[in-house]
């Protein structure tokens, strides 16, 4: 990497000032990134369904966060001297897209056909819920689906505008009887010409799919906003089939899909549901047909009995369409959904007719052969695979799935189509009661990431290599947090650690595969056994327990409450606009996709810019004071700490490797002191959990060295040092010269319990220290801020010795605040002196 | 027979949140768009508990407020706005508001003021 000194300047004797520069700006972008990491908090918390709020809010919130992000993007250019224009672009693409949900309008053109290989999350709405749920289930479960594509909402936009039915769109009105009106548009639509640009795009993608299936029919389907979201529409719109893949056929098979969203049943449906008359647009599939020997619907649970431990599944010879319309007595298996997936329950059905292709075009139900019609339209071998894949959709989507599926002419199983299944509901109070009998093996221990009820067997992840292994739906249990696992993340039910942090990386990508996930509980690994089937419940409120073997009753009560709230429209629609902030993309800083272009989302440029202007930081250091300020500095208990002397903070003569010994600067000495004060790390009697606890922190230390170093700027009375101390992300910045008017000390704690009893207590001890040391603090989410001036050099170096003493009492303390009785006891221990909290 | 709650916002999504969040609670719910159909079925039934948004079109807060003093003295009143507006809270305290939130309005939060709001009027 170039440095910013070489690059500007190529003096060396105006190095120390290019360092403090960069310094300067450094320390700039990081106050601009906390601002805005604050705001996002803020915002994920609010909209996460425990708050009532409105669009007020809403914009407020963004345009907060959009002038922050701006500030934040400008300071880093500078610093960076313009190397990386894509991030303001990838910026300005992730802003246009949020000013659009927020105001409510979307950007009038895009792609107006995407194949299903290239559909991406942000894309889910362009293409509308039935295309992005298959190209979902190819694209990340890797399971079999047919070749095709979708025509986007934009081409639907397009559509509408080259015909010029906007207006007599626009006029439908919300409770008229209007009949005829709504004849009228379904007819124009009919009637209606093709936009050149979307003829050309359709051609060009009839093209390919013709190449990877040849002379292939066509199924050309409704792919509505919103539809198989939370509502299915089930039925609503129409579906073509065995359509030729020929431009005429599929544009003839398009207007009557995009017809079918003003048929009065749909008309009627949307009006139930709370949507305005023409507000909903439609993006359609284009799939290849399946050449289907058997075809049906897989249940993942029982929706009328409400048993969610099996899977129900129709299936009759043919084309799917018979069994889907209910038309035909299929087969019925009824299949315990845990191996060996015993099957409960058999009713073959008579199975008269069947749906099958006719050669022109269109399909038609025939007689079946009467041999076929009595026996099992599935194999065991074929029942199973269905039974697995099932399983597979639904443990991605976290709920019962409606799906359909196909049997091809090779005996392969394809995934048609799937949906959240809807599910009468439960009655929570005996529930409760039910739960109460059970062992319970660990309880309000950790902090929650993120909400939820699920079962599953133990798996512990001992090293990354032995994620290969992970078995769909266990329960991830490891020893502390790590990005790693987002490998496993669409098969894990559960994950729960021993140490980690509610803001870390994997805490994110927990939130964004809604895998409900305890951190830090101290305990995990010792309390529970690999490969013991347990239920984790985790709560809104912070509260856990985890009960020995599959608590069914508590598992099935959650998915309704969640179902509930997600069924509001408006409040999913804003929540929408998250997906746009906070999934975390750029996960390693060491691979090629780490790049400005690969940012999707603001939590990806925000972590761009950290680990940039660190690395810049750096890299302007050791090209500056003949190439060796750049220093290392170890001492027990945590990880080196880098160190760039800006002026006078090191002994003279100090080589690469420094000792505490050599560290001249008054504030840096003074941390360092309380940091390393035995007294404040632990004596002797630590249970063995805990040294182990400790290796393992070191452990994750050291493999995320890199990525979250821990780096001290200082001079000789100046220090800002930023440490990852534990699984907490400190700041100390401090001024202590001989002028008790210029001199500061600010410090800022991140990390720690998301969920707000935890949350308080840890703010709550922080607060009582904070005041009694003399601080000025606030507390925001996970973050405390402290702050205190005009202080006397030998008051800073009293209360910089007695932060670092809280540091690491802090980290020693985190497993161990599981009470709010602890915490007066604990900060009045520390006030004390009373460090010894083991023995 | 379970509480009834009345619940006036302009938003139609904050009264929805709240609909489903206090119906888990028991509750029985109605949501009203402004004050105007609201002091009307005010006039037809008894509701334990109003939660009314402060700032709105056509009567606001504060007059649902005075409406309900005056017609059901027992009747309790929530008070939500999208501005922690501190002179306005003042005045709606005077005016003998049971709570007063400002808006984001955590739902546990409005959970604990209505079942206190509840006790005190049994």
């Amino acid at each position: 990497m170039l440095s910013l000194v070489g690059r500007h300047t190529g003096r060396r004797e105006s190095a120390s000032v290019d360092v403090r520069s960069a310094f300067a700006a450094y320390k700039k972008i990081m106050d601009d990134n906390s601002r805005a990491l604050e705001i996002i908090t803020d915002m994920g918390e609010t909209m996460s369904g425990g708050y009532l709020f409105d669009i007020v809010y809403l914009r407020k919130a963004y345009s907060d966060l959009a002038v922050s992000m701006r500030v934040c993007l400008k300071d880093f250019n500078q610093l960076t001297a313009g190397r990386y224009p894509g991030l303001a672009s990838a910026f300005e693409e992730i802003d246009e897209r949020i000013d659009g949900l927020v105001s409510g309008t979307v950007r009038p053109l895009e792609r107006l056909t995407v194949r299903l290989g290239d559909i991406t999350p942000p894309m889910a709405r362009e293409v509308g819920g039935k295309s992005f749920h298959l190209a979902e289930i190819k694209n990340s479960l890797g399971l079999a689906v047919p070749d095709g594509f979708a025509l986007t909402i934009f081409a639907f936009e397009e559509f509408i505008r080259h015909n010029r039915l906007g207006e007599a769109i626009a006029s439908l009105e919300s409770d008229g009887d209007e009949p005829g009106r709504r004849r009228g548009l379904r007819e124009q639509i009919l009637a209606g010409g093709f936009p050149p640009s979307l003829e050309k795009d359709l051609a060009g993608s009839l093209e390919w799919l013709r190449g990877r299936c040849g002379d292939c029919r066509l199924a050309v389907r409704s792919s509505a906003e919103e539809e198989d979201g939370i509502f299915s529409f089930a039925g609503q719109f129409e579906t073509v089939l065995n359509v030729p893949a020929e431009a005429g056929a599929v544009e003839d098979a398009y207007r009557r899909v995009v017809a079918s969203l003003f048929s009065e049943e749909a008309m009627a449906y949307q009006r139930r549901l709370g949507y305005h008359p023409g507000s909903l647009r439609m993006a359609v599939g284009c799939v290849a047909m399946v050449d289907a020997a058997v075809s049906g619907v897989a249940y993942t649970a029982d929706p009328l009995g409400g048993d969610r431990g099996v899977m129900v599944i129709n299936s009759s010879w043919g084309l799917g369409k018979s069994v889907v319309e209910g038309a035909v007595d299929a087969d019925r298996f009824v299949v315990e959904k845990t191996p060996p997936y015993q099957v409960t329950e058999r009713v073959l059905g008579r199975k008269e007719t069947m749906t099958a292709p006719m050669t022109e075009a269109g399909v038609q139900e025939v007689e079946t052969a009467g041999d076929r019609r009595h026996a099992s339209s599935l194999a065991p071998k074929e029942l199973e695979e269905i039974v697995r894949q099932a399983l597979a959709i639904e443990a991605y989507y976290k709920r019962p799935q409606d799906i359909e599926w196909a049997v091809d002419g090779n005996g392969r199983v394809v995934i048609l189509q799937a949906r959240p299944l809807r599910m009468k509901e439960t009655a929570p109070a005996e529930n409760k009661a039910a739960a109460a009998g059970r062992p319970v093996l660990m309880r309000n221990k950790g902090s929650v990431v993120q909400p939820g009820a699920v079962g599953g067997r133990v798996f512990f992840a001992s090293s990354p290599e032995a994620l290969d292994e992970f078995p769909r739906d266990a329960i991830l249990v490891a020893r502390h947090d790590s990005p790693q696992y987002v490998r496993v993340m669409p098969y894990a039910s559960a994950i729960i650690t021993d140490a980690g942090n509610t803001t870390s990386h994997m805490a994110s990508i927990s939130r964004e595969f809604r895998v409900p996930t305890v951190v830090n509980t101290g305990v995990a690994t010792s309390v529970l056994k690999p490969g013991a089937e347990i239920t984790l419940q985790a709560g809104e409120d912070g509260g856990m327990t985890v009960y020995e073997g599959i608590a069914r009753e508590i598992i099935d009560e959650q998915h309704d409450t969640f179902l509930k709230l997600e069924e509001l429209y408006e409040f999913r629609r804003r929540k929408y606009v998250m997906t746009y902030i906070t999934p975390l993309n750029l996960v390693n800083p060491f691979t090629d996709d780490f790049a400005p272009e690969n940012c999707r989302t603001i939590h990806d440029i925000l972590r761009f810019i950290h680990e940039k202007s660190m690395r810049e930081l750096i890299e302007a250091s050791r090209h500056t004071e003949r190439g060796s300020s750049l220093k290392r500095l170890d001492i027990p208990f945590m990880d080196t700490i880098h160190v760039i002397d800006i002026g006078a903070g090191l002994a003279a003569g100090a080589g690469g490797v420094i000792t505490v010994e050599q560290v001249v600067s008054v504030p840096f000495k003074a941390i360092l002191e309380g940091m390393s004060f035995p007294g404040a790390w632990r004596k002797g009697g630590v249970p063995i959990s805990l040294s182990d606890f400790f290796t393992a922190s070191m452990r994750t230390g050291s493999l995320l060295e890199d990525i979250d170093m821990n780096l001290a700027v200082i001079s000789h009375f100046y220090m800002n040092l930023a440490v990852r101390f534990g699984y907490h992300y400190t700041v100390v910045d401090c001024f202590a010269s001989q002028r008790a008017a210029s001199n500061h000390i600010y410090f800022r704690f991140l990390g720690g319990a998301a969920d707000l009893s935890k949350r308080l207590r840890r703010i709550e001890m922080l607060e009582i220290i904070l005041d009694h040391l003399g601080f000025a603090s606030r507390a925001k989410g996970d973050l405390i801020t402290a702050t205190i001036t005009n202080i006397s050099q030998e008051e800073a170096v009293r209360i910089l010795d007695q932060s670092g003493r809280l540091m690491a009492f802090t980290r020693q303390l985190d497993a161990m605040l599981t009470s709010d009785s602890a915490v007066k006891e604990y900060a009045r221990k520390f006030i004390e002196g009373e460090y010894e909290l083991f023995g | 027979m379970s509480a009834r709650i009345m619940v006036i916002d302009d938003e139609k999504i904050v009264g929805d949140m709240a609909k489903i969040s206090l119906e888990e609670e028991g509750y029985e719910v109605e949501t009203f768009l402004n004050a105007d159909p609201a002091l009307k079925r005010l006039h037809e039934t008894v509701f334990d508990v109003v939660v009314t948004d402060l700032k709105m079109k056509g009567i606001d807060g504060l007059e649902v407020l005075r409406t309900v003093k005056q017609t059901h003295p027992d009747t309790k009143v929530i008070m939500i706005t999208a501005f922690a507006d501190l002179d306005v809270a003042i005045e709606a305290i005077k005016g003998d508001v049971f709570d007063f939130f400002p808006k984001p309005v955590r739902i546990k939060d409005l959970k604990e003021s209505i079942s206190k709001a509840l006790a005190e009027e049994s």
